[in-house]
């Protein structure tokens, strides 16, 4: 029995690819922009992870929450299994020593080892928030158009981008309905009556042959949706426009650019110079 | 599977799309749920399949679209998951393709485990900064460990071998990260290979259900007036003619309505207004079919979901049409009813509201023919008046011609004029037309059933996504008893909340307050003592064959013949159907098998969420009667989910009437009953 315990039910449901309801002036940034922004950040995140790069994205990212009014619901419920990993990764982490060396009356603490870990866990949590923040404050619909949009120079190079952004469209008109299909597929699943197998070789190969039943029918349940939605396509006369309305940046969005360049390109220049806490270390 | 080149078909597309979407899926669920890392061992499957089936270019824009999807929700590691899924995936379904067998697999995934691992290795040579981070990162984990271990005693040798041999290893990463990359990359494709295979010979059987194919235009387009003379069609691999002869005109701005039973030919006759070419017989027309082409012929099929190809109202209604073309999108959208939604996404329309957008759709490129292929057997009763409206006023508005199948009587009397496919040796009995029953007014006058209650449902409300900004009220305060051997229908129309209802009352989903009690004890811990079948039968058909399926769903022994037979029995079944393939089984006979493995768990009482979707009249008629059987013979409790009424006040003397998440008008409230 799958009994949901109190705790289970407190736990908040994960939404996807629905962004909070708004009207600020993150959510009426150009999808394009905020991939962009996405995508330089995390590149100079991965080049220069120290901790002026990391506190400057951190307050982009919050000012950004803050204009766009999310709401401290939109995170999902933190496990406690991840609070407990992040607590003895912390831990271990100390004992390692280290400088700095701070001073507790009697004991002296190395902090140093803590130091790096706090610093790659501030640096997954900020690079997670930074994802999140585009999908919390962008329409699906938006996303497809702006890739073809940003991809438009690739076409140069006979690289079919107007074709990946149909596709990423359609895929995103498919994903919630698989997903609404898993959800039946796994209820299905939980009604059965458990396992009968004895010995335990028994229960692992049965484990198997029931993964591959229900791949089996995740994917033959993919495969009907696809044969309706060619035919769909069909009957349009195939692929042409995807939207209805012209994707593009406006005066906003340049404004926007300009800020998460300056504020980045001071915390890289503090990093290279005057603050550098990712350079090598002996 | 024909090798073609250029631009992606509109049928590679959906693929490309759908294993995309099921991909990202996938990784997803295997980044963000602990311990569920496994399961993208099993991602690979799907992309091995698409690789199997079609060119390396349909892999690459399914990889894109899946990268993408997974980078908005998961991030980074979502993102990479996906390009790991499709660069094994892909391996795995080219060597199929190829017919080559588990040695070339593992010789190519050594070589590709090794390119792997270079590409690894360089992007942490050049990342320097981030490496040394994670590197010292984790030496202060293992420094610490050591620190921890070095104080408990005698073990300060052990402590000191394990920072020691640490930071050796560390000496050696470029080849320490090469062998694991080969590694990982060999054993993945090996486990990917061989998950592919058993998914693969499971695969064979499933139908094409792929209808539609896109005409060759010529210089003129021009459906209208077609005439069909003695047209036969046989579809390939089958003995026997899905349609015809039949000769018939479709004439310029004539509402034309064709019905028939299932079996007859009805959509097989779309296909040949579309453009397919029939085996026999002459098709003739003016110029060519021009299939969604501005002015051609213009196809609204039956699965309201599936058709809609945009995220957004606006979108769906340019979606296809040629670049830079203008279409006045709100006139559209005011003609079919649905002013003022253009900003709206599409996943929160009703399917009469779906349907309505189909028609904007295919109204914005003006064809001169309108194929209607049964679109209103799967929209609820208000949704199918405000479609049919907007259908029989077409032809006036319009210069097309409106074809329209249908097996509901009342639909085929708007009509200009009825042609009546009589099929080809159909069965007598499956002629009957469905005639749309109305609604009956609420009850509580229970012919005869005990006073035992079983499930019990006190103040139930439901929430969904609770205490973040998407909560959505879907039940509130439910309250009614059902009782041993009752027989109730739940009546409400899309959105009501009704399929929650159902699987809350199934025990699978626990409501936000309030509780469904069965036999006085929560029944969400006691998932599987009320059976639930749903209205996609086949999600609920997990094993390949009738007998390891109905064996697996009812806990016994697939060998059981004796067991396996009863079951099938029990739903009207041939015993002989036990080693038929679930793919090979009509849509009413893999609802039976549902319930057959069901009902062999004897289980407290039976919810049913739409059963009669998707049959046709012949099917309907037999499952009620089979309903109503087990009802009245075995006692079973019986509590059907419908928009629908046709037939069911019979199997189910009680109605309860859902809206926007209430009862209305609360009939068993009272509690006055006898």
């Amino acid at each position: 029995m799958t009994a949901p315990t109190a705790n289970q039910r407190q736990r908040r449901q994960v939404v996807l690819l629905r962004p909070v309801p708004g009207n600020s002036v993150v959510h009426r940034l150009w999808a394009g922009t905020k991939l962009l922004m996405v995508a330089a950040i995390g590149i100079l995140m991965t080049f220069y992870p120290g901790w002026v790069p990391i506190a400057a994205v951190a307050v982009l990212v919050l000012v950004a929450a803050r204009v766009a009014r999310i709401p401290r619901g939109v995170l999902p419920s933190i496990p406690g299994w991840l609070w407990i990993l992040v607590f003895f990764g912390g831990l271990t982490a100390t004992f390692a020593g280290g400088s700095p060396v701070i001073d507790f009356g009697s004991v002296e603490v190395g902090l140093g080892g803590l130091f790096k870990f706090l610093r790659i866990t501030a640096l997954s949590i900020v690079l997670l928030g930074l994802g999140a923040m585009v999908s919390w404050t962008t329409n699906v619909a938006e996303i497809a158009p702006a890739v073809a949009k940003l991809g438009r120079p690739l076409r140069a190079l006979r690289i079919p981008v107007d074709e990946w952004a149909v596709a990423l469209a359609l895929a995103l008109r498919a994903f919630p309905m698989l997903i609404d299909e898993f959800r039946v597929l796994y209820a299905a699943r939980r009604l059965r009556p458990k396992d009968v197998a004895s010995t335990r070789r028994g229960r692992f190969r049965n484990a198997w042959i029931e993964l591959i039943d229900l791949l089996a029918a995740a994917v033959v349940v993919a495969l009907r949706r696809a044969d309706e939605m060619g035919d769909a396509i069909t009957a349009r006369g195939g692929a042409g426009q995807i939207s209805a309305s012209p994707s593009g940046p406006k005066a906003i969005d340049w404004w926007a650019l300009a800020i998460v360049i300056v504020v980045c390109g001071t915390a890289l220049a503090l990093e290279l110079t005057i603050l550098g806490t990712s350079g090598v270390t002996g | 599977m024909t090798r073609r080149s250029g631009a992606l078909s509109p049928g590679e597309l959906a693929q490309a799309s759908v294993i995309a979407a099921l991909s990202a899926a996938t990784a997803i669920i295997a980044v963000v749920v602990p311990f569920a890392a496994g399961l993208s061992l099993l991602a690979t499957v799907p992309m091995g399949l698409l690789a199997y089936r079609y060119r390396l270019r349909v892999l690459l824009t399914a990889t894109v679209a899946g990268a993408i999807i997974a980078f908005l929700i998961a991030g980074l590691g979502g993102f990479m998951t996906v390009i790991n899924c499709a660069y094994i995936g892909g391996l795995t379904g080219i060597v199929k393709r190829r017919g080559r067998g588990t040695m070339t697999v593992f010789l190519s995934s050594l070589v590709a485990g090794a390119f792997f691992g270079v590409l690894v290795v360089t992007a942490l040579a050049v990342l320097v900064r981030l490496r040394h981070l994670i590197f010292e990162s984790v030496t202060a984990n293992i420094d610490g460990v050591a620190a921890i271990i070095a104080r408990v005693p005698n073990m300060q040798g052990f402590a000191e071998t394990l920072k020691r041999d640490f930071a050796t290893a560390l000496d050696y990463w470029p080849y320490l990260f090469f062998a694991s990359s080969v590694w990982s990359i060999a054993m993945v494709t090996l486990i990917g290979w061989w998950a592919l295979s058993r998914v693969m010979s499971r695969l064979l059987t499933i139908p094409d259900v792929h209808k539609l194919e896109s005409s060759a235009d010529g210089e003129t387009i021009a459906p209208v007036p077609t005439q069909l003379r003695d047209v036969r069609f046989r579809y390939p691999n089958s003995d026997h003619d899905a349609l015809g002869p039949v000769s018939l005109n479709v004439e310029p701005g004539e509402h034309l309505a064709v019905t028939g039973a299932n079996g007859s030919g009805k959509t097989t006759l779309m296909l040949m207004l579309s453009g397919r070419e029939p085996t026999a017989g002459t098709i003739e027309r003016p110029g060519s079919v021009g299939l969604g082409r501005p002015g051609g012929t213009a196809v609204i099929m039956q699965h309201p979901e599936s058709q809609v190809l945009g995220t957004r109202v606006a979108d769906d209604v340019v979606w296809g049409l040629p670049p830079g073309a203008t279409t006045d999108i709100p006139k559209l959208l005011g003609e079919v009813g649905l002013d003022g939604l253009a900003e709206r996404d599409t996943g929160g329309l009703s399917g009469g509201e779906l349907q309505r957008l189909a028609v904007a759709a295919a109204l914005a490129r003006e064809p001169s023919l309108l194929i209607a292929d049964e679109v209103t057997s799967m929209v609820d009763q208000d949704g199918r008046g405000a479609l049919m409206e907007v259908l029989s006023g077409l032809t006036k508005h319009h210069d097309m011609s409106l074809v329209h199948i249908t097996h509901y009587n009342d639909e085929a009397d708007v009509a200009d004029r009825t042609v009546n496919l009589t099929g080809n040796g159909g069965v007598a009995d499956n002629t009957e037309m469905v005639e749309t029953a109305s609604a009956p007014a609420a009850t509580v006058t229970a012919a005869h059933h005990s006073d035992k209650a079983l499930l019990e449902l006190k103040g139930v409300d439901h929430e969904y996504g609770s205490g973040t900004p998407w909560a959505a009220t879907a039940l509130r305060d439910i309250t009614f008893t059902v009782n041993e051997g009752d027989g109730l229908l739940i009546h409400g129309l899309n959105g009501s909340g009704k399929s929650t209802l159902a699987w809350i009352m199934a025990g699978l989903t626990v409501p936000t307050a309030g509780s469904c009690l069965l036999d006085g004890a929560p029944v969400s811990d006691q998932v599987g003592a009320v059976a639930i079948s749903f209205q996609a039968a086949r999600l609920q058909l997990m094993r390949g064959r009738v007998d390891l399926e109905i064996a697996s769903a009812a806990g016994f022994s697939p060998r059981d013949r004796r067991r396996v037979g009863k079951a099938l029995a029990t739903v009207g079944l041939d015993s002989g159907l036990a080693k038929r393939r679930i793919d090979q089984l009509s849509g009413g006979q893999m609802r039976r098998v549902v319930l057959a493995g069901l009902l062999a768990r004897e289980p407290r009482a039976l919810i049913l969420d739409e059963p009669l979707a998707g049959l046709d009249a012949a099917s309907q008629r037999g499952l009620l009667r089979l309903l109503g059987d087990l009802r009245r013979n075995s006692g079973l409790t019986l509590v059907i989910i419908s928009h629908d009424f046709s037939g069911l006040e019979e199997v189910c003397p009680r109605t309860l009437h859902l809206q926007d998440g209430v009862l209305a008008p609360a009939p068993t409230a009272a509690g006055g009953r006898s």
